[in-house]
């Protein structure tokens, strides 16, 4: 059985969990100073969890002036880019599924290839 | 006034409040920001360097054995004026800025500080400041009661499914028995005419305010600056405006 | 396999993890999603649908108020909280498996 947990914002869980009890924390950022902190205070969480692995997702990136702001802030870690996409919007607008509502859009692409990643077939 | 901004993570409200905050203070108005979130952000809305220091050991003792009452109150002699002197960071346009601290591991490490915050902000229900208020995103801190201090709760709302779902349960804060005397929605990042309708019918909630999606503002985020300092003339910023007006002239109470 | 999905508010966590999970499902994992959040929205990105979102939170709190008791493994908690969604991920709203005191920032 494969887990996916959506956790609550923050690190606060995170700290709450025993050691080692995920396979895979998957950060996500935003290339902003706000979201780039949390996610670096639960990349310092994770390890000291003894987490094995841990894949920054670079969310609503724009330009490579974005990607080169977290590759910054996550040197040495895998990252996995998602584009900033309209289509993500739009579904979140109608509360469907980017899946389901635009399955080829850049944005659903790279999450598709990032489960790839985490689980390669 | 006494205002709180809650709503979903993301949705915008420490740019929002943070913004709000400016405003008030550059009318004149002593403003105390009052932070309860564990993570970092508000600050620098404000623009204000982001420090993870909440309030210090000091300004607490625990409490005696034979004593009721929460584990740490506020030292003999040291009232919450007194605190908001000594622990608040003054900011730009005179605003002061108390936290509770940031998180950088288990939350029990902010404990002592979060007992004090509670007093400071419990006994600073008088005229001297006006309160703004930032929570963290979702449904938590609300729940708790963390919005009692507030005479007016804003929730703001992302036209999105999302956003009025949250909206629709923040909105239950007013069926509680500590309903703050107004709840009312701040639309963010609207791009369509017809947000303010969508997100009154979806959320039961009366719209105070949109502010339409602002390019500037994004970048702002992405520069960790406060949207005052950054665009002051954006149309974001001009929109809260016009919410400092209506909440500080009372033509909502 | 357990992945956990971290991250600030709003920077597109529920979004990823409802993709992820579906994607692996399609590739023929058995998936469970866990939405974690008191806050719950991990329904709508899924796929299942606003109605279907509230409604599992809402037998949720019914059940918490009912006897305050938490089901502390995964396979209680998918029993009674749980739900079919999209691609056949198993659903679940599980709010704090410890729920924190009320002063918990």
């Amino acid at each position: 059985m494969t887990v996916v947990a959506d956790l609550e914002a923050g690190i606060g869980t995170l700290t709450r969990l025993g050691d080692a009890a995920v396979d895979i924390v998957v950060i996500v950022i935003e290339p902003t100073p706000k979201s780039m902190e949390v996610g670096t205070r639960a990349a310092v969480v994770a390890a000291e969890k003894g987490i094995a692995r841990q894949v920054i997702v670079a969310n609503r990136v724009r330009d490579a002036a974005d990607l080169e702001v977290i590759n910054a802030a996550f040197p040495g870690h895998e990252v996995v880019v998602v584009p900033d996409d309209r289509a993500i919007v739009e579904a979140d607008r109608h509360g469907v599924a980017p899946l389901d509502m635009a399955p080829d859009a850049p944005a659903v692409r790279a999450l598709s290839e990032l489960a790839e990643r985490l689980v390669p077939t | 006034m006494r205002v709180a901004f809650i709503g979903k993570g993301g949705a915008g409200k420490s740019a929002i409040a943070g913004t709000f905050a400016r405003l008030l203070a550059q009318r004149g108005e002593p403003v105390l920001v009052i932070d309860s979130d564990p993570m970092p952000g508000l600050a620098l809305s404000l623009g204000l360097p982001a420090t993870d220091a909440g309030i210090p050991d000091e300004a607490t003792v625990e409490r005696a054995e034979d004593e009721d009452g929460p584990r740490f109150k506020l030292r003999p002699g040291l009232s919450a004026s007194d605190a908001i002197e000594l622990y608040a960071a003054v900011g730009p346009d005179g605003l002061r800025l108390l936290q509770f601290g940031k998180l950088r591991e288990h939350v029990g490490a902010l404990m002592r500080s979060q007992h004090a915050f509670h007093q400071i902000r419990e006994e600073l229900r008088s005229d001297r400041w006006h309160l703004v208020g930032d929570l963290p995103g979702g449904t938590r801190q609300p729940f708790f009661g963390w919005t009692q201090f507030a005479s007016v709760v804003l929730v703001v709302i992302e036209p999105s499914e999302k956003g009025m779902l949250s909206g629709r349960r923040l909105a239950r804060l007013a069926d509680g028995e500590d309903a703050p005397q107004q709840i009312l929605a701040v639309v963010n990042k609207a791009r369509h005419p017809d947000d303010a309708a969508r997100v009154e019918a979806g959320t039961g909630l009366q719209v105070v305010a949109v502010i339409p999606w602002d390019e500037q503002l994004a970048d702002a985020e992405r520069l960790g600056r406060a949207p005052i300092d950054a665009a002051p003339d954006a149309a974001a910023v001009r929109a809260v405006a016009s919410l400092v007006d209506q909440l500080h002239t009372g033509a909502l109470s | 396999m357990k992945i956990a999905v971290v991250g600030k508010g709003g920077s597109g966590k529920t979004t990823t993890s409802a993709v992820v999970a579906r994607v692996l499902a399609r590739n023929g994992a058995t998936v469970v999603a866990l939405d974690g959040d008191t806050n719950p929205n991990l329904g709508l990105s899924l796929g299942v649908g606003v109605d279907e979102t509230e409604r599992l939170v809402g037998m949720r709190q019914a059940l918490d108020t009912a006897d305050g008791e938490h089901a502390t493994d995964w396979d209680s908690l998918l029993d009674a909280f749980g739900s079919d969604g999209p691609d056949g991920v198993r659903f679940a709203v599980v709010t704090q498996i410890d729920n924190p005191e009320p002063g918990c920032p």
